[in-house]
Formats: structure tokens, sequence, C-alpha cells
């Protein structure tokens, strides 16, 4: 599973709400094992986690990511997801990262780490010390999965985040629906002193963008404005006449 | 015993466990040809990994799927219990002891079989326990 080639890649932009063709960044996204049962994502990690692997796993989905990219357009930002406990246990993971990207020529500040996880308890000083480090190198903190498991006010507190991603759950159908308004409304409320900008994932209906828009939610992701693809076909649709953004509202 | 339907109106959802990949693999690929969804594992934590993403119409278990864990099948077959008492599961092992059979039996299997199984009367088994007739 983790020789070179046997993970693959592709990318789903992270739009700004209000042109919807600009895209903020591009969110990485793995695939295992083509053909085998380990190809789902969610089987991979679950897999790697049962096995006491998610650093070495982590590690070379990060390899696999960083050395996809070198494809994708220069000025572009990548997202790549990273589980808490892996920042938190590798002390050398911030070191890995550095020497990847120089390997592929990519600048650490162009990437954004999405922090996920799915497996506490993990050493909350050494997680703070891993933020902070990637921090240093020039790297922007999402928080994945806002509002769902361990998601929480201690991580919020813990990565002080530059974007909060709020999961799809509280997404689907928001305009129809008050209370996920609700909870949508007050995630860009809380993100606002933490200098944030919001992420709506699973943007699927012109309905649900237009909800969050009106929320003040600045960036959106789903299969409404881009389906995840390979990093050729992301370039050559960016060539085509969306702009690649950064820190633009 | 649940009533008949023909797979083309309902693909039932297999999953195969067989540490030995020359016995997961073609049984996968005979369910497969017979209209059956059908993920396959090869070690005990991959088939956690699905049991604890997926719902399956029925498993198929080997007992011993790893030299460490020599009954690591039966702790598959307690998770699917777990995280789906609706799964049904068929128990193969190689060596059918009455203790294999007591213990597969208490962790909630609904047949225990011995192995080598010709492939016909195993297809009746399944399609017996999913109610979907193979043809």
């Amino acid at each position: 599973m983790l020789t070179p080639g046997a993970l693959s890649v592709v990318f789903q932009p992270v739009f700004e709400a209000q042109s919807e063709r600009r895209v903020h960044y591009l969110e990485s996204l793995i695939r295992g094992p083509k053909g085998t049962s380990l190809e789902a994502p969610e089987i991979l990690f679950e897999y790697a986690r049962r096995k006491n692997a998610t650093v070495a796993v982590d590690c070379a989905c990060i390899q696999a990511i960083l050395h996809a990219s070198r494809e994708l357009a220069e000025g572009s930002h990548i997202g790549i997801n990273v589980h808490a406990s892996t920042l938190a246990q590798d002390p050398e993971l911030l070191n890995f990262i550095g020497d990847s990207a120089a390997g592929c020529g990519i600048e650490p500040s162009r990437l954004v780490v999405e922090i996920v996880e799915h497996a506490p308890p993990w050493d909350v000083e050494a997680f703070r010390n891993g933020v902070e480090g990637l921090r240093g190198i020039g790297a922007r903190i999402a928080l994945d999965d806002v509002g769902l498991g361990h998601s929480n006010f201690l991580m919020i507190l813990e990565c002080r985040p530059d974007y909060f991603k709020i999961d799809r759950h509280f997404v689907s159908g928001c305009h129809a629906d008050f209370y996920r308004r609700a909870v949508l409304a007050s995630v860009a409320e809380l993100a606002r002193p933490f200098g944030a900008r919001v992420v709506a994932e699973g943007v699927e209906a012109r309905e649900e963008l237009e909800a969050v828009r009106g929320l003040g939610i600045g960036l959106v992701q789903g299969w409404l404005l881009g389906r995840p693809c390979e990093a050729k076909q992301i370039r050559e649709r960016l060539s085509d006449g969306a702009a690649v953004a950064w820190g633009e509202a | 015993m649940r009533p008949m339907t023909t797979h083309a109106e309902r693909r039932p959802h297999l999953l195969i466990v067989d540490d030995e990949e020359a016995v997961a693999y073609p049984l996968s690929q005979y369910f497969r040809a017979r209209g059956c969804l059908v993920d396959m594992a090869t070690e005990p934590e991959e088939a956690e990994a699905l049991v604890s993403h997926r719902r399956y119409d029925l498993a198929i278990l080997d007992v011993c799927l790893s030299s460490l864990r020599t009954t690591a099948g039966l702790d598959v077959l307690r998770e699917i219990r777990r995280r789906s008492p609706g799964t049904a599961v068929i128990v193969l092992s190689g060596h059918v002891s009455a203790e294999v059979e007591r213990e597969a039996r208490s962790a909630g299997a609904d047949r225990v079989l011995a192995k080598p199984m010709p492939l016909r009367e195993l297809a009746a088994e399944v399609s017996a326990l999913v109610g979907v007739a193979f043809g």
C-alpha cells in the first residue's frame, strides 16, 4: 500500500463564495490502491488506524500529494489533510513536510494543512508544538469537519485555525432548515475574532450556496462548483478562466 | 430465511474475508459473476475497517486470519454483530472442531462450514441467507 504509485491524488477546489469561479485553494484528496477495498479513503484511514500505521500512511499521503502537486499551476495553494495524532506523535513530521515540499519545488507557504482527527486522546502539548511548527514554515492551518467528532472547541483553541471548515452535515439542506443555518451562523461568528475564514463543505445545490452566502460565509466547496479531479485537469480548467487567488475577500 | 428475489431486483452486498488471496479472490469473482457486490479483505484490520463503514447483507469469514491471532475471524464476526446485527455470517474454517463451532455460534455465526466447500453448495447457503436466487 505504501509503495510509490499505490496512492493516487485528486484535488477539489475551495472557491470564493461571491465569485464562484475564483479558486482560493485546492484540497488534495487521497485514493488508496485502485481496485482494492482500501481505495475508498475512509476505509484506508480506518485500516491504517487499526494497524497503528496512521503516521506512516499520513507521510505516504503527503509525499504522494506533493508529488502530484508539481503538475498544478505555480501560484496555486494546496490543502493537505493531516491527522492531529500524527502531528502530536511524530516530531519529525515538520522536517518531513519541509523536505518533501522542497524536493517537489513547492514553497511551504503554499500549503494549507487541514487538521483532521478521529482518534483521541493525543498529546496536546506536542500537537500544539506541531501546529506552531507548521506556522513557522509558512503553512496555514485549517480545522476540518468543524462541528463533528473531535473538531470541537478544544481543537479550535489549540489550532487557532486560519480556516474553519464546516462539515457537509450542517450545509446539506441548510436553505430549508432554520437550525442548520443557526449552526452555520454561529461558526461564522466564532471564526471572526480568530481572523479566520469559513469554508462551507458539501455545497451541492444552488439554494445551499445562496444560503451560506447570506450568512456571510466566504468560501465554499462542493460538487455544485467543482468535483475532485486530477492535477492535470485542474490545471486545464484554471487556465480556462478561473483565477487562483490568495488572501482576497 | 428471507423470501427469494432475483439478483436483477436486488444486488446483495457481500464481504469475503480470507487471509489467502488465492481463496478470497476466486470466491469474490464467483459471486461478482452472479450479480453480487463484493468487498474482499485478507487481514482482520482490513475487514474491521470495512464493516465499520459499510453494511453488508452477508459476510463469509475464515476463522484463522493471522498467525498471531488464530481466531481473528471471530473478532471480525463480533465486530459485525456489534455494528450490523442484520448481516448474515457464514464462518468457513479448515478445522471445524466442536470448540470452533461453539465459539462461532456463540459469536453469532448463522452457519459454520468446513473448507474446502464446493462453490455450488456455498452459493446455495448464501442464496438461502440473503434471499436471492442466483439462477
